[in-house]
């Protein structure tokens, strides 16, 4: 864990990857992908300069405590969401932990030197500006993960750390008998990388290929995974699976294993969401007149949120091989839309299961492909 | 002098065995509070069973056996997260990631919020929950509190041993000042 914290510290913006350690390893078209040197990109620089005042540094020293409670006093009286925890978590950040409550004994209550009180004021004013705490700090957790995070690219949720859960659960009670039976895995929309990257540490003998509609989530992606030293077993593509099905369908073939966190929210709820987000929750969607931290595009599922979900699901039973598994983290309204329309549309593919999340909503679905009519007839043949 | 030397071996011999044991100790220790030891049950909710997490899992390997923790049922716990009502999922982005575990017939509460991981939080708590049903049911006889006494006691061994060798030394220097000043005396 801790070597994990330590390298996510480095900051480097500047983009060091070559594109030769992208190379495609399969077939005979060498597309590369994930390496535009992206330069850095300070998406909060002009919003900034536009937000609303701050309190002015303190005069003589104080403690880490002291600027913990007058941040936090401040955030509550402009309306910021989880002003407490926002402060605390920047704080923690700082001085080197994850939380407060992991910080050593007695920390709070020594001075903060006077560039760390500057760095407080730095950090606390972009929060202020409504930047959620993850992208303020640039960090954030996911499992055992500590992942780096930059607007726009969608921050992972905690309920996603379950969908790897079940995936990881069900691949440790069938792994591949070795050689070249080994467990390959899809992902759309791999964002920050968290459930790739997640499931390559845990299952040392999984690849990944892992698909973006986004330049930004792609370049994140491969940021987070040198940075963890998963890189070897990690394909990275900047593909849009609703406009380009058939270079996914040329890539990915033969997978056990296709999973995602695509955007599922209905495009109305994005709307009605608005007012509720300016008062409520950060993060999401802010009013137009003020920054929108995160890409829209990673939210807005449609009209009924079953957009990339249908197209998903429709690619799955040519991507993935026999009995392999589809396992969608969705809203809580889908998974009874989805099982019939799957049976009504998708040959090949059954419903597995629903599952629910920590709060018990229904959130994961399982489809496991069957045996295709092409297998079946060899198989019928082959026994007459 | 061959038997003050005997004597000597005999008891760094002895010295290197108790320090194998306290290391065996602490990584031990380590295992219990910071790493993620899980041993399934039947009735536990399956996304909580044991998984390796890379590191996590070749650190606690091996280890998980040599305390029996009392096994947790999932169906005795209550659990609180600051998740809130409203869709959950994409729609929030909450970052109040503590977990505040109940056992109901004990009503003992464990909070943990060591990381900014929810699954990691739920996972921690549980196994700070089972040192503390151990505690609560054994008492003075559970293994988390014997040990915890062992290493005490050991540590108040080796700060012993070495005030000891602190004293002989400095009786050394003295008898060696002592022997020394004569001399300057007489010159």
């Amino acid at each position: 864990m801790e070597t994990v914290l330590l390298c996510c510290k480095t900051v480097g913006t500047d983009s060091v990857f070559t594109e030769t350690m992208w190379r495609r390893s399969v077939g005979a078209a060498h597309t590369w992908f994930g390496c535009r040197s992206a330069g850095p990109k300070r998406i909060w620089g002009p919003h900034a300069v536009r937000t609303c005042s701050t309190p002015a540094l303190p005069p003589g020293r104080i403690t880490a405590l002291q600027a913990v409670d007058l941040w936090r006093r401040h955030f509550e009286e402009r309306g910021v969401t989880e002003p407490g925890h926002s402060s605390r978590y920047i704080i923690a950040h700082l001085l080197g932990a994850k939380t407060v409550e992991s910080l050593e004994h007695g920390k709070l209550t020594e001075f903060l030197s006077q560039e760390k009180t500057e760095q407080m004021w730095r950090l606390c004013t972009r929060r202020l500006s409504r930047m959620p705490v993850q992208y303020v700090i640039e960090e954030w957790d996911f499992r055992d993960l500590t992942l780096k995070m930059r607007p726009p690219v969608f921050i992972p949720r905690p309920e996603t750390e379950e969908l790897v859960e079940l995936v990881l659960r069900d691949l440790m009670k069938n792994p591949g008998t070795g050689g070249d039976s080994q467990h390959a895995c899809l992902e759309v929309g791999c964002g920050s990388g968290a459930i790739s990257l997640s499931l390559l540490k845990s299952l040392p003998q999984l690849k990944v290929i892992a698909l973006d509609q986004s330049q930004a989530a792609v370049d994140l992606t491969v940021e987070n995974a040198l940075r963890l030293g998963l890189q070897d077993r990690l394909q990275v593509y900047h593909i849009d699976v609703m406009k380009d099905a058939e270079t996914v369908l040329s890539l990915c073939r033969h997978v056990s294993v296709l999973v995602s966190n695509p955007p599922y929210l209905f495009s109305e709820d994005v709307v009605s969401l608005e007012p509720e987000v300016l008062r409520w929750i950060h993060g999401v969607i802010i009013l137009s007149a003020a920054p929108r931290f995160e890409d829209h595009s990673a939210l807005d599922g449609g009209e009924d949120g079953l957009n990339v979900i249908r197209q998903i699901l429709t690619l799955a039973p040519h991507i993935l091989s026999n009995h392999g598994r589809v396992y969608l983290e969705v809203d809580p309204r889908h998974p009874v839309l989805i099982r019939p329309w799957v049976e009504a549309h998708v040959e090949g593919l059954h419903y597995v299961a629903t599952q629910h999340d920590f709060t018990g909503r229904p959130r994961f679905c399982i489809l496991q492909k069957e045996k295709s009519h092409k297998d079946r007839e060899l198989y019928l043949g082959l026994r007459n | 002098m061959l038997i003050q030397s005997a004597a000597k071996t005999l008891y760094f011999g002895s010295l290197l065995r108790k320090m194998s044991r306290v290391f065996s100790m602490i990584s031990y220790m380590n295992s219990v509070s910071n790493w993620v030891i899980w041993r399934g049950s039947p009735r536990m909710s399956p996304l909580l069973n044991p998984l390796p997490a890379g590191l996590t899992y070749i650190l606690a390997a091996g280890k998980k056996d040599l305390m029996d923790l009392p096994v947790l049922n999932e169906d005795d716990l209550e659990e609180q997260f600051v998740r809130g009502t409203g869709p959950g999922g994409q729609a929030t982005n909450k970052t109040s990631n503590c977990v505040v575990l109940r056992h109901i017939p004990t009503g003992i509460v464990v909070k943990c919020h060591q990381t900014r991981s929810v699954d990691i939080n739920r996972k921690r708590a549980r196994d700070i929950m089972r040192e503390k049903l151990d505690v609560a049911y054994k008492g003075e006889l559970s293994e988390v509190i014997i040990k915890k006494k062992e290493s005490v006691l050991r540590k108040q061994e080796k700060r012993r041993k070495a005030n000891e060798n602190l004293e002989r030394k400095k009786q050394f220097k003295e008898v060696l000042a002592a022997d020394l000043n004569p001399e300057k005396d007489t010159a």
